[in-house]
């Protein structure tokens, strides 16, 4: 029972990642209907970012929450700016594949500077340790990472759903037109929601580092579970988003426990059910 | 009309000399690629529909030909052809699924359905070798002679591949090729004139992957060895990029797009390190300035010579951003 | 060979004849020339313990033999590629080398699949390859062929010497973590084999994704099993190995009583991790710099010519090419089933492989190993000072009997 409840905990951090990532996505699609594959690659960066801001600057865990995605996100909007807007105007599997090519771009850049197999990164001191309750452990940076990626998911929501900027956004994407016709510079909203939806897969970067190896590729298999799971929970949806991913989490780590071999194939699994009964997502609507 | 003809006789006799111009095995590449991206121009080019995951069909057939010929002792090209028919098989249930969405969902779908069979190829390790592969699988063609010498079996496998991009060609070239054209152009308004798109975009699919599986089927005899490298996603984004370089919607495109792809890895891995960068920084290049590829251009440079008359790019107003420039 | 014995040889033979040997001179070359491939990882997780200097090792070692025993009648080439752990561009590669490049013979080769699938290629093109740098046995079981030789160590070897000592000392119920491919398969039934041996159990053994970020699954399983588990062995290598160390330790498992042992561990994962992270621990291998005055004599020119200390697979790889070149002197040809014949069955004792025979029936190189143990960080005297020989396993117990063996040739 024990063995289940850590386990169950381990999945809602996996899928506290999923969530994160599957969030920026669905920003920059609803805003741009763009699909970025070069999210998995600023996830990497992110964690790259803290990695370097710590050995390079002295930059501590805390600061790098704050300043990795800032900077991941301002190189994401100069790349909107010079690459991702010239495409527009035409069919959006374009930006896709601009975003794929520019993926290749950024791993290889990485594994050339960092190697293949990457760089350690530690937990911040105050965050090592565990939390022992009774027959369970709970490591406090988990506890930590579950936290506040929670609270990052509750805090665009509300943006989005509860305030004026956020009303703006939701307006541009969905009648862009009309919005424009009120008066409302659609444009210019552009690159800073890119941004922000940059920095969401940033800042999971910097959660994962102390986490997982900040390796180049620490993205590259994850973008594509990330792509299954926004085709589960619908695009467009931010709920919807942050719940498949977190659902997503669980299952993946309880079907690692009970039988491995298919843990890899289970999300794809339910991806194929969920456009069997109900093509258009657990919460979209299909366009 | 003639200076065409010179053309067609050049490029044969390109193709039949390429063996002596540069090693076998690249030659060998170039053949079995080419076919692997014309097939997937069928399904991106013609039908409008980016499938990121023709890599599974491709190693599909890969696979399915070398077991046969490996344990079941099947000739060449029988087991090529074997070969597609299991990725053809295996195209249906998966893309069944996959064309109930469009656009970009389908793209991401048919990335996740591929790495689920790059997963379930990873794990079936009494049939596939799992991490190791499938190697010495041998290379005897039908009626048993040896084909050993790289040489000779690239001169059989010339035929075998003209035959499948002449087979691409006729699918796109037909009253059912007009359909996915039009699927392509304006999908609404092709359903309102009661054609029943799915099952187009479906048979189109299916067919673009049982041609991917052939090639898939030539290279693993030429190689007598595959592995997951195949089946992985970054082939799949290779062969999209060949074509998107070469040329979508034209019937040699997809295969100058392989050649120069591989001409340059061939080159470029002796000097530097850094193929993924170069490959990613090409393919950036090509989506940006130059989305009609290199015969796309020459033709259109040609065609602009005979009828002056401007060509805007691609639209899907279906499918309209919300934001313009 | 010991370093003094080739001296005095050197010393005579300068005596005895005017010209450097001519018995090196009178050696007959197929092509005219000899050329010596090296196919390893360049870039990714191995490229420390091998990769490119390895390939210097490689240079070193026809530097120092054609400086011992004079010239070659033509030149001889090393070239080299990267494989990027990938079996389809090794076995690219490996045909490419045999083919369009001429090589006599491939060195090296790490990771499992493609040290199999360059072997395919040696086969099938009927050239030479010794594998020094992966562990798979099945390149001396089914997979094994008259041109393939494996040099410095298999997954049997590390079995034999870890789990043997472990169970024996410190616990005899086991769970195994192994990554779910060819190499961490192999890792796993040579230790349940030696375990049973020595009277130890395999309670759980669960095969992980590779590669894999995320082991807190099974670290989670590792506590709820004790306490009947009494180790906790872990197959995984280079950078998974390095992440599992490293959660390992986040979830405080040592001072839970958890004992680690490791199935293949090298220098360069502990410098990377560093050394307190793997502390005590327990592990097997062919050879290491600090082992006696002669490796270290030879670390140190390594260290000068290379700027870093040798792993295992550097030393092997020099050695190796030391041992072809010389089986072609024997032989007095490069023709390949010549050089196989001059090898087989050959004795020999360098710095690196200690009362070694080239075994003829499944080409096993088989020497002496060593059970050794990471120092703790105040121990540690020197840079890449980190470990501590405990005994030797002689060459004759090492290796996987004869009478096991599944090769066929």
């Amino acid at each position: 029972m024990e063995s289940l409840l850590l386990q169950v905990f381990n999945g809602l951090i996996n899928g506290a990642f999923f969530a994160l990532l599957s969030l920026g996505l669905a920003v920059i699609f609803g805003m741009l209907r763009v699909v970025n594959f070069m999210h998995g690659a600023l996830y990497m960066l992110g964690a790259f970012a803290t990695y370097l801001l710590g050995t390079s600057a002295g930059v501590s865990f805390w600061w790098a929450l704050l300043l990795a995605p800032l900077a991941v996100a301002a190189l994401g909007i100069v790349l909107e700016r010079l690459f991702l807007r010239r495409l527009y105007d035409v069919d959006p599997l374009y930006n896709l594949l601009l975003t794929f090519g520019l993926t290749l771009v950024l791993q290889d850049t990485m594994r050339l500077r960092f190697g293949i197999q990457g760089v350690p990164y530690g937990a911040p001191p105050l965050l090592k340790g565990a939390v022992v309750w009774g027959n369970l452990l709970f490591p406090t940076y988990r506890l930590f990472v579950l936290g506040f990626s929670v609270m990052i998911c509750l805090l665009t929501w509300w943006v989005i759903e509860r305030t004026r900027v956020g009303m703006i956004i939701r307006a541009a994407t969905e009648n862009p037109g009309l919005t424009r016709a009120l008066g409302i510079d659609v444009d210019r909203w552009v690159p800073p929601v890119f941004g922000f939806g940059v920095a969401l897969a940033a800042l999971a970067g910097v959660l994962a580092a102390p986490m997982r190896n900040v390796s180049p590729l620490m993205g590259a298999d994850l973008i594509v579970t990330t792509f299954a799971i926004v085709v589960i929970g619908g695009l467009g949806s931010i709920l919807g988003s942050v719940i498949t991913g977190f659902l997503v989490g669980v299952i993946v780590a309880l079907g690692a426990v009970y039988y491995p071999p298919v843990s890899n194939t289970l999300v794809f699994v339910l991806m194929a059910i969920i456009l069997l009964l109900r093509p258009a997502g657990l919460f979209g609507s299909l366009e | 009309m003639t200076v065409r003809r010179i053309g067609w006789v050049a490029l044969g006799g390109l193709v039949l000399l390429l063996p002596r111009l540069v090693y076998e095995g690249l030659a060998l590449d170039i053949l079995t690629w080419a076919l692997f991206a014309t097939s997937v121009d069928i399904l991106l080019g013609h039908t409008g529909l980016l499938s990121f995951g023709h890599a599974a069909f491709f190693g599909a057939g890969a696979y399915a030909s070398g077991l046969l010929a490996l344990r079941g002792g099947v000739p060449y090209p029988v087991n090529a052809v074997a070969g597609a028919l299991v990725a053809g098989a295996l195209s249906v249930p998966l893309l069944y699924l996959a064309v109930r969405r469009r656009g970009i969902y389908f793209a991401m779908i048919t990335l996740a359905f591929a790495q689920m069979i790059y997963y379930i190829i990873n794990e079936w390790r009494s049939l596939t070798g799992g991490e190791n592969g499938v190697q010495g699988v041998p290379r005897v063609l039908v009626g048993g002679l040896d084909l050993s010498n790289l040489t000779l079996f690239y001169y059989v496998t010339v035929p075998l591949v003209v035959l499948g991009i002449w087979m691409c060609w006729r699918i796109v070239h037909s009253p059912f090729g007009r359909v996915l054209m039009a699927i392509r152009e304006n999908e609404v308004r092709a359903r309102s004139l009661g054609y029943p798109v799915d099952r187009y975009k479906l048979l189109s699919a299916v067919l673009s992957c049982t041609l991917s599986g052939f090639a898939g089927g030539m290279y693993v005899i030429a190689h007598r060895f595959v592995a997951l490298e195949t089946v992985h996603w970054i082939t799949s984004g290779t062969v999209v990029m060949m074509v998107l370089l070469g040329g979508m919607e034209t019937t040699l495109g997809p295969a100058v797009g392989a050649a120069l792809v591989l001409f340059l890895r061939d080159i470029l891995s002796t000097w530097t390190d850094a193929w993924g960068v170069a490959t990613g920084a090409i393919f950036v290049a090509v989506i940006l300035v130059f989305r009609q590829g290199i015969v796309g251009t020459l033709q259109r440079l040609i065609q602009s010579r005979l009828h002056p008359a401007p060509q805007s790019a691609p639209r899907r107003p279906d499918e309209a951003t919300p934001v313009s420039r | 060979m010991k370093r003094w014995g080739v001296l005095v040889g050197a010393a005579v033979l300068t005596i005895a004849f005017v010209a450097p040997a001519p018995s090196q001179g009178q050696v007959r070359l197929t092509s005219g020339k000899i050329v010596i491939a090296v196919l390893n990882d360049q870039s990714g997780v191995y490229k420390d313990l091998s990769g490119p200097t390895s390939v210097e090792a490689v240079r070193m070692a026809v530097a120092d033999f054609e400086q011992q025993f004079g010239k070659f009648p033509g030149p001889v080439e090393i070239i080299s590629a990267d494989h990027q752990n990938k079996p389809d561009l090794a076995n690219v590669k490996a045909r490419e080398f045999y083919e369009r490049y001429g090589a006599n013979i491939i060195l090296d080769v790490p990771t499992s699949s493609a040290a199999l699938a360059v072997a395919e290629a040696a086969k099938e093109l009927k050239r030479l390859y010794i594998n020094i740098t992966a562990a798979t046995t099945q390149l001396t079981n089914d997979n094994c062929n008259k041109y393939t030789f494996h040099y410095a160590y298999d997954t049997y070897m590390l079995a034999n010497g870890t789990a043997t000592e472990v169970t024996k000392k410190i616990g005899k119920n086991w769970y195994i973590v192994y990554p779910n491919y060819a190499f961490g398969q192999d890792m796993e039934r040579s230790f349940r084999a030696a375990i049973e041996r020595s009277g130890g159990k395999v309670l759980l053994s669960d095969g992980t994704p590779f590669p894999n970020d995320d082991f807190s699954t099974y670290l989670i399983k590792a506590r709820t099993l004790r306490p009947t588990m009494h180790v906790l062995g872990v197959m995984q290598a280079g950078g998974d190995l390095v992440n599992f160390v490293k959660q390992y330790n986040e979830f405080g498992l040592r001072s839970k009583g958890v004992n680690l042992a490791i199935g293949l561990l090298f220098l360069s994962d502990v410098h990377a991790l560093g050394v307190q992270a793997f502390e005590g621990t327990l592990y097997t291998t062919p050879w290491e710099w600090v082992l006696d005055k002669q490796s270290r004599e030879w670390a140190d020119r390594f260290l000068a010519r290379t700027k870093v200390r040798p792993t295992f697979a550097h030393a092997g790889n020099y050695s190796a090419t030391w041992q072809y070149l010389s089986a072609v002197r024997r032989a007095g040809t490069d023709q390949p089933d010549a050089v196989v014949a001059a090898l087989e069955g050959f004795r020999f004792s360098d710095f690196f492989a200690r009362n070694a025979e080239i075994r003829r029936q499944d080409h096993r190189v088989i020497h002496d190993a060593y059970l050794a143990r990471v120092k703790a960080a105040g121990e540690v005297k020197e840079p890449w000072d980190y470990v501590e020989i405990l005994s030797t396993i002689p060459a004759g117990e090492a290796f996987q009997p004869l009478s096991a063996s599944k090769c066929k040739m």
